[in-house]
């Protein structure tokens, strides 16, 4: 097991290190380049080209490209990201700032949308060819044909602006700190989110449980005389379960890159607002560090789910 | 069924064959059955309606979707305006028609060429192996490695925004997908035998790929191209609601609901966003119910 988390982890390592590099390109062939960004603007602006120069010296600016390049990756892991062109912020605490309540909004509809869509792809299963089956397929399309800003803003209408139960948008009113000043504001957008992660869930749920429904340990189960629920839950349902756990490492990445609009349309102060405003006053530093982290953060999830899936259907393990 | 009546049964075809009134089936059994589901072809006829009135639009309506008409802003449906005027005036039912050219030309094209290039990539790469397959596997890893939205606002804001930008955008987020399913397909087709044969007459790489294996992964093919179209309009219209997608001047689904960005119009102009809305919704539905039906049709193995 252990040989193979470390196998695995040795194929992240050039992928990461390949798309670092692309990244640091983009930054050099854009305007502002990248190392200079290490210097606070509000001081660059300040001091003379003599000064600038020597403080590009001090830095090793001057350097070749591929020396640059491993002084900027030797910057990132001592945790210093550059400054964003706006306003010349550390990258870093833009970081620290937006990145809690991004986390926040997204566990809360994948772990929503998993739990429902597992539950509903199950019983869509198990009723195949029922009108609950096909009231649950049209509503899963329905799921994945509007587009979610548009359920966004239709919820936002009725809830927030129409009928006034719940604040239209942000997170947080200054002042107020307890968790029910808190809670309303995650509703309305942790609803829309769970909603649209829930379709694609429950059809993929839905179909692995078919598949699962129709192996021979179901026959031998049911011939034993097994009552109906233990066969569906205990044999159906366990192994109708390693594809959903691939399913879910797949949607890890949503945690950063699913909830981009929803937090655009209900100005929720995360990560994915920040990459949209950066991306509208090209503040190139800004969007490459977020494009960066979030693959990342893509990798890792991929590094979990591998192990996760080995840990579950040991056939993998020996492949 | 008794075994006299299943002889009246066989009696009857016979009679009928005889009567060469049962010649075999020319349509194909995939399409019958597409045509037998009734999801699919509801998905067929909407998608024909609103494709076809994009097509036609300037016989539909004589409105021209870019005419300011400041005197008429704002104003509520009427017979005059389906879908009434926006806040400078243009007429939304034709902004619709109009905009529905460029928003599928973006989904539709950019699917199909997206599809073209990952079979073109996957099936020869699968089909050959070697380090050319491990060189595409490895760029199309790097692609995907990007969550979707993050790469396609990535690469708009370093390429910039135009109508053809947005599809170039697209083509390089949406290749990778179909790549790994025709190399996926490639990889386990080629040890067939026929493949072989085809091997041992001589013919070249590129006619056994394109010509002889490829069409029988016609299937899937369709099924992910109705499934990547889907999906490039629900991002242009997203892209374009945020006013990162298609330049705002040219009328696009979602740039037609860039204006809900704006609160007052989502509470009192409901006509400005809810039926361009509905179109995009009913529209995807559509092409997911047809991409439905293909896969049921064309897959034994996802029969349910």
């Amino acid at each position: 097991m252990l040989v193979y988390v470390i196998r695995r982890i040795f194929v992240l390592i050039p992928m990461l290190v390949v798309i670092s590099f692309l990244v640091y390109l983009g930054l050099e062939l854009t305007p502002g380049d990248a190392v200079s960004s290490l210097i606070n603007p509000e001081v660059a602006s300040r001091i003379t080209p003599e000064q600038l120069q020597a403080l590009r010296e001090s830095y090793g600016l001057n350097d070749p490209f591929l020396v640059r390049y491993v002084i900027w990756l030797g910057n990132i892991f001592q945790g210093n990201f550059g400054h964003s062109l706006a306003g010349g912020v550390p990258i870093a605490t833009i970081f620290l700032d937006r990145l809690p309540a991004t986390l926040e909004l997204s566990f809360v509809a994948l772990l929503f949308s998993t739990i429902i869509g597992c539950i509903l792809g199950t019983i869509s299963a198990l009723r195949r060819g029922s009108p609950t089956d096909n009231f649950l397929t049209v509503f899963g399309m329905l799921g994945v044909s509007v587009p979610e800003f548009l359920f966004g803003l239709s919820v936002m209408l009725i809830f927030a602006l129409n009928l006034g139960w719940l604040p239209a948008g942000g997170r947080l009113m200054p002042g107020y700190e307890t968790i029910w000043d808190r809670a309303p504001h995650i509703v309305l957008p942790a609803m829309v989110l769970s909603l649209m992660m829930t379709a694609g869930v429950m059809r993929y749920s839905r179909s692995s449980m078919l598949d699962a429904l129709t192996r021979d340990f179901i026959i031998t189960a049911r011939s034993k005389g097994l009552p109906e629920w233990r066969i569906n839950l205990l044999h159906g349902f366990r192994v109708a379960l390693t594809p959903v756990v691939v399913l879910i490492g797949f949607r890890l990445p949503l945690l950063i890159g699913g909830s981009v609009i929803i937090e655009q349309v209900f100005q929720w102060p995360g990560i994915g607002n920040e990459f949209i405003t950066a991306v509208r006053g090209s503040d190139y530093p800004l969007v490459m560090m977020i494009a960066l982290f979030s693959v990342f953060a893509v990798l890792m999830a991929s590094l979990i789910i591998d192990v996760l899936t080995a840990l579950i259907d040991p056939r993998v393990r020996l492949n | 069924m008794s075994r006299r009546s299943l002889d009246r049964k066989f009696d009857r075809i016979l009679e009928l064959e005889e009567a060469q009134k049962l010649s075999p089936s020319r349509r194909n059994r995939a399409l019958a059955k597409l045509l037998n589901n009734r999801l699919a072809v509801l998905g067929i006829i909407l998608f024909s309606i609103i494709l076809f009135s994009a097509i036609f639009a300037p016989l539909l309506t004589d409105a021209n979707p870019l005419k300011i008409d400041l005197r008429n802003a704002s104003k509520a449906p009427s017979a005059e305006h389906w879908f009434g005027t926006d806040k400078t005036g243009r007429d939304v039912f034709a902004r619709v028609l109009y905009g529905g050219r460029v928003s599928i030309l973006v989904g539709l094209g950019s699917g199909l060429i997206s599809a073209v290039i990952g079979i073109i990539i996957g099936a020869y790469t699968g089909f050959k192996g070697g380090w050319i397959d491990v060189l595409a596997l490895r760029v199309s890893e790097l692609f995907m490695s990007f969550p979707q939205i993050i790469l396609v606002l990535l690469l708009v804001s370093i390429i910039g925004q135009s109508l053809l930008n947005l599809m170039i955008i697209f083509i390089l987020t949406g290749w990778g997908g179909m790549y790994r399913m025709a190399r996926a397909q490639m990889l386990s087709l080629r040890e067939e035998e026929y493949v072989q044969a085809l091997q041992s007459f001589g013919l070249s790489t590129a006619s056994i790929c394109y010509k002889h294996i490829l069409p029988n992964a016609l299937g899937p093919v369709m099924v992910n191209i109705t499934l990547s179209t889907a999906a490039f309009i629900l991002a242009e219209a997203g892209l374009s609601y945020l006013g990162l997608g298609v330049p705002l001047n040219i009328p696009t689904w979602g740039n037609i609901l860039n204006t809900a960005q704006d609160l007052r119009v989502l509470q009192n102009y409901w006509w400005m966003w809810l039926p361009v809305g509905t179109v995009i919704s009913v529209f995807v539905l559509s092409v997911n119910f047809i991409g439905d039906g293909l896969r049921d049709a064309t897959d034994p193995s996802q029969q349910g």
